[in-house]
């Protein structure tokens, strides 16, 4: 019986069922599909269809081992599966808090098929079952936290009041661990249930005000919150008598107010009586008048910023433009109640690993936090490794460029050392890195095919990118029509050009690296100062747009170059380092990775790595996310965070925390 | 007898659409996949989202189905081969379609996520979209056939297949068909890499297989809406007329379901403004050349 | 009592009890969908007293006005969901008088106004369609291309208005 098998009898009916889930296998792949490739593992072609929401999935796919973030995520996405599920571990390790994997095995194409097999044989064998054991999320538990509208970095335990503006603190339900981990379309009930709380902030000075229903004036409360009565906001009221209705004495403080108003028709001010009601003309409901704010017009400082009496309006028509008044616009000028959703860490239109929580008005985009669950962290040595132990480390941290990585780590220690490559390994290494920026490149094409809906983008850039990955220079060239036909298709697709252009434009003064600033037109590339690329006869592409449309082009663009380079070189050599013995100094060396120009500085002693800085492409990139979605349709959005090309595995967590 | 029959050729046809469309997704031609694929839906979990509103969460995929079926009432497959021959025809289906809309935001709202929700607006801006462009074609369609009956209008193409008569509609009433069916590239309800599924995200189990064979048979509905107003329904040589009817439904059907596997999903914004900046006033100028030639020219 | 009669008591309970729910749920979305129904199935009626076209044309256009105003609703209300336990009734004294008074006029008018003789048979559904086409595109056409013409000009007025200033080059 697999472990996530569902309730019932294992008979007659069920048999046949549990045969057709065995053939009707969708995976939802942890960290994301684009790690797999990166793998070298083909989904496609192993019969194993990816599903976009884990509500949709039958096996959980895991693709190597996982940091505790993210495990704690993809259990969260576990519990989400419809039961009978399952899970599949490729090259994992330690899975708590998920359940142990029904199947684990190599993280290789044959482990992939062998485990997949095992998998529908278990599932075909095991699907129901009568003794199931539950699984709950640890991370899915609910508690309540407290955080300030304005502020939404202040979250606290207890209730109290923001320590930056001094607002009450509005509860909201958030997960045990206290971030928003995981792909779950559940957490934004949290969310949902709080329709009825002011999630807008409310610039009204809270010590000296107290609020009340437009609809219902006798509701008065010292706090923000919603009406008992009708739900709807409470108004902020600036009143004179605020201390006495601190006091909490609601019956007495609305007696004493009662004494000094008068109430008037807004259509008719000549109506004016002693007593709330509806005016004898047209029946309107009367409008209290203080007889002070009345003393106060008439002096001509009418000036209030009492949200009731809008000029014209019914004082207590539920009207919006009122309620509505001081609460931040979003850019269509559409007031809405705004909504958190998590995007990531396994969102099928995102890198798989980055977290992002959307702050949603209607399905604009109006804030976005960013909780990366990868990430390399500094320092990258803590105690002294051998070089080669530091350059397979280094390929292993970056599982998206391991090629690159692996180069720079190669590039910094012979500069520490003193030596020289060969003039041919030289050669190679170039051929190498610009074979992983083709393959890198293609990825990129198939997640953006993934996200945008361009199915047949997203298979063929997938197939001819697993070619790619560890061909040599023959195979290479036997790829290069079949690369430049989908280059060619995908320039002239219908709908391409309108649904990137204009999107996500940054100008030259963004710090961007690689493919980003040379859309921008920026000769920004390491490779122009290098001999062996020269040699090659490399000069760098430019696009002019800046947009994510020029984005597209340029990586397009670059993939023909790589072709050519390669052609050029005509030799593909691994990153391996020369024999440095015991050498010791300081070396840097800067590499123009797939995502852009990464450095890195380190320290030989006796032959060992000491202490090594890394500088990253995407440690820059991220930190544009947040402008650059900023107001944007929800779609569009995504559509420019994806233009990034994030590798989260790429990103300094220190920069994040 | 005739809505057995109907009903029967629903399946067939929904069975086969579903081995092109799995066909065209995941690159594999699997003849058992829909009859297994049903299957391991009727296993797996019902999952019930945390404070639905169940009430639109259950009904909606119901909702869907019956719309679906509706349409699908008025359909001639041959000339006697329909489940009722309303003489308001072409308007109910609309009628009946338009349910389509209230079904997914039912569903979107119901499931209480915020992809779905949001799924289910983003279908009412579709909505405003779309509908314009089914009804001012159908309108220059209905002015040659003098009639609204979905018999009559195939009659009236007996000289002259509407295709050739008035291409604009034609053209503007498929896209807009797949902007209803909400059919890639059009599938902003759905959006598999903006909402993880939108308004099917929360769906699990056979309520999820409701809501796909309800699909189907929407797509089916409107390939013999296509093939009813424009391509002549069940006219053609040698074959029996429902044969004809059957071979055009089917080919209409692959062709709007391949066409989105080439071009990237549309953008909200542009697909609204080019429906009412561009659409509309095609739709405006073929309303106009069909009543000219039909004043002048007598096919 | 025939079988129409049965359908129309139905379809008429329908629209009543869909009309009661409007006001007693507490979400926004339920409620504007409850109007739907009760719409939807006055439609139904039509369709039992053979107004074939009115019935449908009641039907499909209901569907897409009470969605729109579902999102309204959604847009401009607090707790759409109902969530707070909100009450959908307001200003009670004067609903009530102004229901009264409509009731009294609309049960006035039915019993008080001479409706002639009863009609015994009714035309083809596809006669009355023609006769409606003539109707609005004869005698009435006037009437109706200028209400049309108004409605139209008044939502490209509206659409206009609603437009935000976007403010162009100024500060951020």
């Amino acid at each position: 019986m697999i472990s996530g098998a569902r309730k019932g009898a294992f008979s007659g009916l069920r048999k046949l069922v549990a045969a057709a889930m065995a053939q009707e296998l969708k995976a939802f792949v942890v960290p994301g599909p684009e790690l797999a490739r990166a793998h070298g593992l083909d989904l496609a072609k192993a019969g194993l269809p990816l599903a976009v929401t884990p509500r949709h999935a039958g096996v959980l796919l895991i693709i190597s081992n996982l940091p505790e973030g993210l495990r704690d995520a993809a259990s969260v996405a576990y519990a989400q599966m419809p039961r009978p599920r399952a899970i599949l571990a490729l090259g994992a390790g330690n899975l708590a808090p998920l359940p142990v994997a029904d199947v684990s095995a190599d993280l290789t194409q044959e482990g992939l098929l062998s485990g997949l097999a095992q998998l529908r044989r278990a599932i075909a064998a095991g699907a129901f079952g009568n003794d199931v054991t539950d699984f709950e999320a640890p991370a899915l538990e609910i508690r309540v936290e407290y955080t300030c509208p304005m502020h939404p970095e202040v979250v606290s335990d207890k209730p109290g009041n923001c320590p930056k503006c001094g607002m009450v603190l509005m509860p909201r339900e958030t997960d045990a661990s206290g971030g928003h981990a995981g792909h779950t379309p559940n957490e934004s009930e949290a969310t949902m249930s709080q329709h009825n709380t002011p999630e807008h902030s409310k610039h009204a000075s809270a010590e000296a005000a107290q609020y009340t229903c437009p609809m219902h004036p006798e509701v008065v409360s010292a706090e923000p919150g919603s009406c008992p009565k009708c739900g709807m906001f409470l108004m902020p009221v600036e009143g004179k008598d605020a201390d006495d209705k601190h006091s909490g004495h609601g019956e007495h403080s609305q007696h004493a107010s009662a004494e000094a108003t008068q109430y008037t028709c807004p259509m008719h001010p000549e109506v004016v009586s002693a007593e709330p009601g509806s005016c004898p003309k047209c029946g309107m409901f009367l409008v209290p008048v203080d007889d002070k704010d009345a003393d106060d017009k008439h002096s001509g400082h009418g000036n209030h910023a009492s949200a009731e009496t809008d000029d014209g309006i019914e004082a207590h028509f539920m009207s919006m433009v009122g309620i509505t008044k001081d609460l931040p616009r979003s850019s269509d000028g559409l007031q809405m109640d705004w909504l958190e959703v998590p995007y990531g860490p396994f969102f099928p239109g995102l890198p798989g690993g980055l977290g992002l929580q959307l702050t949603l008005d209607g399905d604009t985009v109006s804030g976005t936090g960013i909780r990366n669950l990868v990430g390399f962290a500094a320092p990258l040595v803590s105690t002294p490794v051998a070089a080669e132990d530091f350059i397979a480390q280094m390929m292993k941290t970056m599982p998206h460029a391991p090629v690159s990585y692996g180069l720079l780590a190669v590039c910094a220690i012979e500069n520490a050392a003193g030596t020289k490559a060969r003039e041919d390994t030289a050669r190679g290494r170039a051929a190498a890195l610009e074979r992983e920026r083709i393959a890198s490149h293609l990825s990129w094409l198939s997640d953006f095919g993934a996200q945008t809906g361009f199915r047949w983008l997203a298979t063929s850039a997938a197939a001819l990118q697993l070619k790619v990955q560890g061909a040599d220079t023959g195979q290479i060239a036997a790829l290069t029509p079949a690369i430049t036909a989908l280059l060619g298709r995908l320039r002239r697709a219908p709908l391409m050009r309108m649904r990137l252009k204009g999107i996500a434009r940054l100008d030259d003064s963004v710090d961007a690296a690689g493919p980003l600033a040379r859309a921008i037109g920026l000769n920004e590339d390491v490779r122009s100062d290098d001999q062996t690329f020269s040699a090659l006869g490399f000069s760098p592409a430019l696009r002019t747009g800046g947009d994510a449309l020029a984005r597209l082009q340029l990586r397009c663009d670059e993939i023909d170059q790589s072709l050519k380079l390669i052609a050029a070189a005509g030799i593909i050599t691994a990153p391996v380092a020369e024999d440095i013995g015991k050498a010791k100094g300081e070396g840097a060396a800067a590499l123009e990775t797939p995502r852009g120009a990464a450095h890195l500085r380190l320290v030989l002693k006796k032959g060992k790595v000491i202490s090594a800085e890394l500088d990253t492409p995407s440690t820059r990139h991220v930190a544009l996310i947040e402008d650059m979605t900023a107001q944007q349709e929800l779609g569009d959005a995504l559509v420019a965070i994806n233009s990034l090309d994030l590798s989260p595995w790429e990103i300094g967590m220190e920069s994040r925390a | 007898m005739n809505i057995a029959i109907i009903l029967g050729s629903l399946a067939l046809g929904a069975y086969i659409i579903a081995i092109v469309e799995s066909w065209a997704t995941y690159g594999r031609l699997r003849l058992a996949g829909p009859a297994l694929a049903a299957l391991a839906l009727l296993g797996r979990e019902s999952v019930l989202a945390r404070k639905p509103d169940r009430l639109f969460f259950e009904t909606a995929p119901v909702l869907l189905l019956v719309a679906g079926l509706l349409a699908v009432a008025v359909i001639p497959l041959a000339p006697d081969l329909i489940i009722t021959d309303l003489s308001s025809g072409a308007l109910f289906l609309n009628a009946a379609l338009a349910y389509v809309l209230v079904a997914l935001i039912m569903a979107g709202w119901g499931a209480n996520g915020a992809y779905g929700m949001i799924g289910g607006w983003r279908f009412l801006g579709q909505f405003i979209a779309y509908a314009m462009l089914i009804v001012m074609p159908i309108t220059a369609v209905a002015m040659r056939a003098e009639s609204l009956m979905t018999t009559q209008i195939v009659i009236s193409q007996v000289e002259l297949w509407n295709i050739f008569y008035q291409p604009i509609g034609f053209v503007l009433f498929v896209i807009a068909a797949m902007g209803l069916a909400y059919l890639p590239p059009l599938d902003l309800p759905l959006a598999p890499g903006d909402l993880a599924g939108g308004v099917e995200a929360e769906y699990t189990g056979v309520r999820l297989g409701v809501l796909r064979l309800a699909r189907m048979i929407i797509i089916l509905s409107l390939a013999g809406a296509t093939v009813t107003f424009y391509l002549g329904g069940w006219l053609g040589p040698w074959l029996p007329p429902w044969a004809w009817s059957a071979i055009k439904i089917l080919v209409v059907t692959v062709a709007m379901l391949m066409a989105g596997h080439y071009m990237p999903r549309i953008r909200e914004a542009r697909y609204l403004a080019l429906s009412w900046k561009l659409g509309i006033s095609l739709a405006l100028a073929n309303i106009f050349l069909v009543g000219v030639i039909a004043l002048v020219v007598p096919i | 009592m025939n079988a129409e009669m049965i359908f129309l008591t139905f379809f008429g309970g329908a629209a009543v009890w869909f009309g009661i729910v409007v006001f007693r749920t507490h979400s926004m979305v339920r409620s504007a969908l409850a109007l739907l129904f009760s719409q939807t199935a006055i439609g139904a009626m039509f369709l039992v007293m053979q107004a074939e076209f009115l019935g449908v044309l009641q039907i499909m256009m209901m569907a897409t006005e009470m969605s729109v105003m579902a999102i309204f609703m959604v847009m401009f209300m607090m707790d759409p969901g109902g969530l707070g336990a909100m009450d959908m009734t307001h200003q009670k004294r004067l609903s009530l008088w102004a229901g009264g008074v409509g009731l009294v006029a609309a049960l006035g008018l039915t019993l008080g106004v001479d409706w002639g003789p009863a009609a015994l048979s009714v035309p083809s559904a596809s006669a009355q369609i023609e006769m409606l086409g003539i109707e609005l595109l004869g005698r009435s056409m006037f009437i109706f291309e200028s209400a049309g013409l108004t409605i139209l000009t008044a939502m490209v007025a509206a659409t206009m208005v609603a437009i935000a200033p976007q403010d162009k080059g100024g500060a951020k």
